[in-house]
């Protein structure tokens, strides 16, 4: 009898806790299963670089009345849990993290919220128009990067080169003259592996060359991308570039002209306080930021790669959300994160101020070049873009490794578009 | 009446949790791939038979990701149970430091998969990779090897980090099979004449294929589902993808749920498969 009662017991708790497990949060739920914020509570999906300071959330949450919750997420995973709570109708959080790549696929679910923005804003902050699909402002840019070249002024002295170098043909002599020299055995840092970095790599290489990447009906422009891909060609076949670069990180590979082990570099804004930093940076003071060469001359335009925030379309709270983005992206708190986050400003006004108080060190044509930023997308970012992508860094990454040659490597990546926009 | 009430009762969570937890996401995996379900067309969802399977049968990409995981799976099956086979044969030894020993064996298997592949990375890795350094440094070779630069050579790397970390299981579960069988059945095969390689065939390998079955086919499975060492020693490339990843990439980068599940479906079937033939073939009655 008292073993019939123990096991009896024993079901009962199982299951309570079975259904306890099961239903937990439920009060937190709405009748359309998006987040329920109790008065103004928001959640703000963000990687560790962009999580504000505990002061900087009380400040906002004194002006507004607005709480914050914060989830921080590793960047690879925010998409991943948006896509997964968003295929069963969910709200993962009200404010979420939209990196430049995502917002076509992002527009197209329709997981965004159109955002109200000013003129004078638009004005200031070049980067928006990445986030601009159908007149749309989808999400506000708050940690900027666009390409800049970098140059070793030493390693170039030491190979007899003294002029900075203005187009591409250019880059490519002085690095033959920085390996005949035995200056510098692999000169040019370029991500080679089969990554993401790798396919903006031909982007703004093909960009800055012939100011186009794409044509308006979204196939590739032929002579501009093949252009570039046998530009990597050459600097592939004639080693300018190391091996490792085709199976290492792009960031491993752009980070060799900390080490010394390459002179010139086209790569993320970041560098130019990288390049001063004794502890990631064994050449100090010898990396110049430069503006991006071009075909004939500089080039007239550079790729951004910013990140932003939007509000999900599925927040039940949309009106404190997007009052946390205007917040979030204002020139104030875009000085307050460079100090704390060491986030670029997207705003040219707060990163102007940041050079000319010396916030900013060593920033070379860093401004000049936030200038003319401009997307390459003609009709904003694809919704295909994750597929196209991989198709461009798989074909490139297979040209490194010697499997295909430029044409090839074209062929293989335009009929992968080709499929993309028939489908 | 009770009698009968109890035993389902007892059951009841046990059943729920697999009901919530495993018949049904398996049942709703199913439904999924008989859609169109692409998350950036939401407008665009519908039922549309087996067309997804039909499709992924037809795909190159498909049938490279397949070729990779056979690969995978036979250098990985057969080196797994060759080596741990053996590891449980020294394990067996009675040693003073048998404890210490057997603790070491089984250190790679604690390891989280991804660590694993970051580790062999540092030894594979075409630049400054250990095994490069070392062979730069016999003068056994002038350039270093890209290891993870040829589709077969990476597929290579790959199977030996997963071998590394099956083995400690096999050898485990040999070396339980193995301290499982009686001493007096060798005893008897002596008295009765039997020779080392007699008694190993009729008495230790029909006596520990149930044991080796079941590394087999916790082996099959691992193999079938390596991961976290792909991307770990060459990313997202095509060079080294396995039908894990083509689904993983399908379902989560390109958001497309409904082929994404039906590859789920064919990795879930072919492991299915794997599985009821190691059960078949190596579960049968003993004579000895």
């Amino acid at each position: 009898m008292k073993k019939r009662w123990v096991s009896a017991l024993l079901v009962f708790s199982m299951s309570i806790a079975l259904v306890a497990g099961c239903a937990g949060n439920a009060d937190k739920k709405d009748s359309a299963g998006g987040t329920k914020t109790e008065g103004d509570k928001i959640t703000f999906m963000v990687p560790d670089w962009g999580v504000p300071t505990d002061e900087q959330l009380a400040s906002f949450t004194e002006e507004t009345g607005i709480e914050v919750e914060i989830a921080e997420v590793g960047w690879d995973d925010i998409r991943e849990k948006l896509a997964t709570a968003a295929s069963a109708g969910k709200c993962a959080a009200d404010v979420v993290e939209v990196d430049w790549s995502w917002v076509g696929e992002f527009y197209a679910a329709d997981w965004l919220e159109p955002l109200e923005v000013s003129d004078e804003d638009k004005a200031d902050m070049p980067t928006i128009e990445t986030f601009t699909i159908d007149d749309k402002v989808l999400a506000m840019p708050y940690a900027n990067d666009y390409r800049l070249a970098y140059y070793n002024t030493e390693q170039f002295a030491k190979a007899g080169i003294t002029k900075e170098p203005q187009t591409w043909d250019d880059v490519l002599e002085a690095c033959r003259a920085l390996k005949s020299t035995g200056t510098v055995d692999h000169p040019f840092a370029i991500a080679l592996n089969a990554e993401e970095k790798t396919s903006t790599c031909l982007m703004w290489l093909a960009y800055t060359m012939n100011g186009v990447v794409w044509n308006e009906d979204g196939r590739f422009n032929k002579e501009s991308v093949l252009e570039a891909l046998k530009y990597m060609e050459t600097l592939i076949n004639e080693e300018l570039v190391a091996p490792e670069d085709k199976t290492s990180s792009g960031m491993d590979a752009y980070m060799r002209i900390c080490g010394g082990t390459a002179s010139f570099l086209t790569g993320p804004t970041s560098f130019v306080s990288r390049s001063q930093n004794e502890e990631l940076c064994s050449v100090v003071g010898q990396i110049q930021p430069i503006l991006v060469p071009g075909k004939e001359g500089k080039a007239a335009q550079t790729m951004p790669l910013p990140e932003a925030i939007g509000v999900n379309k599925l927040s039940e709270n949309k009106e404190a959300a997007k009052k946390f983005v205007e917040w979030y992206t204002s020139a104030d708190m875009q000085k307050q994160l460079n100090k704390t986050n060491s986030a670029i400003p997207t705003r040219n006004s707060v990163l102007e101020e940041l050079i000319n108080d010396g916030t900013i060190q060593n920033s070379g044509a860093m401004l000049e070049q936030a200038k003319i930023v401009s997307s390459p997308f003609p009709n904003g970012v694809p919704s295909y873009y994750a597929q196209m992508s991989s198709a461009m860094y798989n074909a490139i990454n297979k040209m490194a490794l010697g499997e295909l040659n430029a044409e090839q490597a074209y062929d293989e990546m335009a009929s992968a578009l080709e499929e993309l926009i028939n489908e | 009446m009770k009698k009968k009430i109890l035993p389902y009762l007892l059951l009841t969570p046990m059943i729920l949790i697999m009901g919530v937890l495993v018949f049904y996401p398996i049942i709703a995996t199913f439904s999924y791939s008989l859609k169109k379900w692409k998350l950036t067309a939401p407008g665009d969802i519908r039922f549309i038979g087996i067309k997804n399977y039909q499709d992924i049968l037809q795909s190159d990409s498909f049938w490279y990701s397949m070729q990779n995981t056979i690969f995978i799976l036979l250098f990985v099956v057969v080196f797994t149970t060759i080596v741990g086979c053996l590891v449980a044969a020294f394990l067996k030894i009675d040693v003073k430091w048998s404890g210490l020993l057997l603790a070491l064996a089984i250190l790679p298997w604690a390891l989280p998969p991804f660590v694993n592949g970051i580790l062999w990375k540092f030894v594979f890795f075409s630049g400054y990779g250990f095994l490069n350094k070392l062979l730069l440094g016999i003068g056994f070779i002038s350039q270093p090897i890209e290891f993870l630069g040829g589709r077969w050579s990476l597929l290579l790397v790959i199977s030996i980090v997963v071998v590394w970390r099956s083995v400690p299981f096999m050898a485990l579960v040999c070396l339980a099979g193995r301290q499982s069988i009686p001493g007096e059945l060798y005893e008897a095969a002596k008295i009765d004449g039997g020779s080392g390689w007699k008694i190993f065939r009729h008495i230790t390998l029909p006596l520990m294929l149930p044991f080796v079955g079941v590394g087999l086919t916790s082996t099959s499975v691992t193999a079938i589902n390596v991961f976290d060492e792909v991307v770990a020693l060459s990313g997202y490339s095509d060079l080294g993808k396995n039908i894990l990843m083509e689904s993983y990439l399908t379902t989560f980068t390109f958001l497309d749920f409904g082929k994404g599940s039906a590859m789920t479906y064919i990795v879930m079937l072919f492991a299915l498969i794997l599985g009821i033939f190691y059960l078949r073939s190596l579960n049968k009655e003993v004579e000895y």
